[in-house]
């Protein structure tokens, strides 16, 4: 048996519940196909969302997944550049044909999709991404100079969330695009994810007592996000979430992550979004989205 | 006599990395062990952190090195850490971490200027610790004076900033740190 998991049209964090409830009850018994042939476009965090569903199925000891690849010749083109393709390699077996295209940081792709496992990866990261990250948040996206390294501390303590709390290795993109749809402007998109423990399985020693029957996905979110805990007993964490959500407070951007079954957002006026959204389909691990957006008049 | 430390080199001696960065916990950690050694092994009182060739600090790499390099200093020791070289993105991360453990430091920004405050420090604190940087060296009775306070409330804020690490005391005199 087969269980077909197919990805959204148009793959972004609010498709993504409809992917992750492909997937049934975590981890499904059957083989996974992840269906992607009628995929038109892909934000990273649904791409990166991609490959921590194959991880996560090889970390439950399942059948390598198998993917087929969008139909879309020009999709293709551009998961390839993105980086998808090298790495979904490794975790998927994939049908069609795959462009043999580079993986490119073009004027679109702050950053590729890059694992991230260890404190190593992060410097790299963030060591790489600085210079044209303050291109395009002058150029494209209208910001003051200042906030290019307010951005890549945000990208830093990001990916060191994974290296932290995780307990496994995990994926960052950064890309930058129009949001037509919710913003009518230019936005630059932080989507880290990572297959490993979730926030609730991280915090529940040390904060599942409090919380008492409340104790869930959700609550997690919120000790971690709202109320700057963390599972270290050291007084100094819990700070790069709180140095994310000062830095995107400052630019009017918005962060919402996804564990388990719940998502919590902090939301801007320019988006709809719910603030907190619970009882999704279950999903491993911890999805993050940080979205930046170009100021008023600021935007190309 | 003053210790000068490049926090730029400390980053190249303790983490392989091409880049300039102080980000992550594990690199703050090591940068930390690197300059608590370089203090115990030093006579200088005054050991001064200089970020000069230092590119991104993110906020955890900030705790570690500044914030737990002050929580872990002994207060029956006659040692003093401050600032040199740092930009505002820096000084933001570094104010942050400080706030947070209810710590303080002094940045220091050019020759004929007091220091910089970062972290949890009013603007009474500021006062004081401007008037000891302008008058050198005083007492509670002599600051009391200036600023027109009571004794009680000049003497509060020279222990606490004292206590901060932030002035020098010694038989009832508070001193600058040297630069």
């Amino acid at each position: 048996m087969t269980r077909i998991v197919e990805v959204p049209a148009y793959f972004d964090d609010r498709s993504f519940d409809q992917f992750a409830q492909g997937f049934g009850a975590w981890p499904p018994e059957e083989r996974v196909l992840v269906d992607a042939r009628t995929a038109t476009w892909a934000s990273p965090y649904g791409l990166v969302g991609l490959l921590t569903a194959a991880q996560a199925l090889r970390e439950a000891h399942r059948e390598k997944p198998l993917f087929t690849v969008p139909a879309s010749d020009e999709v293709r083109r551009y998961w390839a550049k993105t980086g998808f393709f090298r790495h979904a390699a490794d975790l998927f077996e994939i049908h069609g044909k795959v462009p043999r295209t580079p993986a490119t940081e073009d004027s679109d792709h702050l950053l590729d999709i890059t694992p991230v496992g260890a404190s190593e990866d992060v410097h790299q990261v963030v060591g790489r991404i600085q210079e044209r990250a303050a291109r395009m948040l002058s150029h494209e996206l209208g910001l003051e100079a200042k906030a290019t390294m307010g951005f890549a501390m945000a990208l830093s303590e990001a990916c060191q969330n994974i290296v932290e709390h995780a307990g496994t290795s995990g994926w960052v993109a950064v890309h930058l695009y129009n949001f037509r749809k919710r913003l009518g402007r230019r936005v630059i998109v932080i989507a880290v994810s990572d297959a490993g423990l979730g926030f609730r399985r991280s915090l529940e020693a040390t904060q599942a007592k409090r919380f008492g029957d409340r104790w869930g996905d959700a609550s997690a979110l919120e000790a971690a996000l709202i109320q700057g805990v963390s599972r270290f007993r050291d007084p100094g964490r819990g700070q790069g979430l709180a140095g994310i959500k000062r830095y995107l407070s400052r630019w009017d951007g918005k962060i919402s992550i996804r564990s388990g079954t719940a998502r919590l957002s902090i939301v801007p006026k320019w988006d709809d979004d719910v603030p907190l959204a619970e009882n999704l389909p279950f999903f491993p691990g911890s999805q993050v989205q940080v979205v930046i957006p170009a100021q008023e008049g600021g935007a190309r | 006599m003053i210790q000068t430390i490049p926090l730029g080199r400390v980053l190249k001696e303790t983490v392989a990395t091409p880049y300039c960065d102080l980000v992550t916990r594990p690199t703050g950690a090591a940068v930390r062990g690197y300059i608590q050694k370089a203090i115990a092994g030093s006579e200088a009182p005054t050991t001064m952190l200089d970020f000069t060739e230092v590119g991104l600090l993110d906020f955890s790499c900030a705790d570690e090195i500044v914030a737990k390099l002050l929580l872990d200093t002994d207060p029956g020791t006659d040692r003093y850490v401050m600032l040199l070289g740092t930009r505002e993105d820096h000084t933001e991360a570094i104010d942050h971490v400080l706030n947070h453990h209810a710590l303080a430091i002094a940045v220091v920004t050019s020759p004929d200027e007091p220091p910089q405050l970062l972290g949890r420090v009013t603007p009474e604190l500021q006062r004081v610790f401007h008037c000891v940087f302008r008058l050198g060296p005083g007492d509670a009775g002599s600051i009391a004076d200036v600023l027109g306070w009571t004794l009680e409330r000049a003497a509060d804020a020279l222990l606490t900033l004292s206590l901060l690490r932030l002035l020098r005391a010694e038989a009832g005199t508070f001193h600058p740190l040297p630069r």
